[in-house]
């Protein structure tokens, strides 16, 4: 790909979750289409990648015309977390979290708070950007988590709640996408850079110290717009 | 030192992988009291205590294909057995693993039981 170099921000978001409530399929569901299946053996982690345009929030909610380019890698677990935790070293770089249950089995619901203390325990600061995601939310007739249930626990753990579909795509994009909107409005925010993980700017030379900035026309061409 | 250390280190780690692929519990009759397992960092000591750890993995179904199996002849008739290989749990993507078995033959000399056992995924950043 011609652009495969040009990107003002490199992301990683993490999925975590007990085996089973469906992480692979909802990072495969949202990249889908522009995807790039890699997969480590020998480092354990499957990730894979997606291109999108960012157009931050303005304070009155509307979006911004100005684009920015985003090179997001979605990582995964390949089943390591069955034979011993995960290390420090799998979170490195990590700048969000998807944390995700399956609404159709109650365990993984209620191993939400275990798995939140691992990620506190070893993610980049003591309170990172993070969604609360109850997937298989198209299996209606097998659910064993209840709505209300897990809303209250997203507020009181001041997280942003989505019920997804891996099978059919529902609120797949709109799960990842407001993980998205809370990191890069924490990266406009945060004054000290230092605080935040390596490798999240990019360090292409060709880059000045200012962000790019993207017209509408071009995001058409990048096939990656996150709208 | 044992003269069929090849031999007997071939047809034990069949018989282990065989055992753990499709009934884990069955394989508390490889190790004795004296026992111990290093299981990703983490030591247990008695058959009890190894099948305890080995059963409760949380996966429904695994299966390992061995690449290679190296083999040496130890001290009192043992055996030392080096397993490179892969596993598949459920449908996670495969691991490299690394185990290493000393074995030792039963005072009766009829067989011989796993006497250390040390297991290691490959991983290096995960």
């Amino acid at each position: 790909m011609a652009e495969s170099a040009e990107y003002d921000y490199l992301l990683k978001f993490l999925a975590l979750g007990d085996s089973g409530v469906g992480k692979t399929s909802l990072l495969f569901q949202y990249t889908d289409g522009t995807f790039n299946p890699k997969f480590i053996s020998t480092v354990g982690i499957d990730f894979r990648e997606k291109r999108v345009i960012h157009h931050p929030l303005n304070p009155d909610g509307s979006r911004s015309t100005r684009g920015q380019r985003v090179h997001l890698q979605l990582w995964d677990t390949a089943g390591q977390e069955r034979f011993r935790s995960l290390t420090t070293a799998f979170f490195r770089d990590a700048m969000g979290f998807l944390l995700v249950f399956d609404l159709t089995h109650e365990q993984s619901f209620l191993n939400i708070r275990n798995w939140l203390s691992q990620l506190q325990t070893h993610a980049y600061c003591e309170n990172p950007d993070i969604v609360l995601i109850g997937n298989k939310a198209d299996l209606e007739d097998q659910k064993q988590v209840d709505e209300n249930e897990a809303r209250t626990l997203a507020e009181n753990l001041g997280l942003k709640y989505f019920e997804t579909s891996a099978f059919n795509g529902q609120n797949v994009s709109k799960s990842v996408e407001a993980l998205l909107d809370q990191v890069m409005s924490r990266m406009e925010n945060c004054v000290d850079k230092a605080t935040l993980p390596n490798n999240v700017f990019n360090n292409n030379p060709n880059r000045g110290t200012k962000l790019r900035e993207v017209d509408e026309a071009n995001d058409e061409s990048q096939g990656g717009c996150s709208c | 030192m044992n003269p069929n250390f090849a031999t007997v280190g071939q047809a034990f780690v069949k018989t282990y992988y065989e055992t753990f692929d499709s009934n884990r519990a069955a394989l508390a009759s490889l190790y004795v009291a004296e026992s111990m397992l290093t299981f990703e960092g983490a030591q247990f000591q008695g058959s009890d205590a190894i099948i305890k750890k080995l059963t409760s993995l949380p996966f429904q179904a695994i299966a390992h294909v061995l690449s290679t199996i190296d083999c040496q002849p130890t001290v009192s008739l043992g055996i030392i057995v080096f397993v490179v290989g892969q596993l598949k749990t459920d449908n996670d993507a495969p691991h490299t693993f690394n185990q290493c078995f000393h074995l030792k033959p039963k005072p009766d000399g009829s067989t011989y039981y796993v006497f250390n056992d040390m297991f290691r995924l490959s991983l290096h950043n995960g």
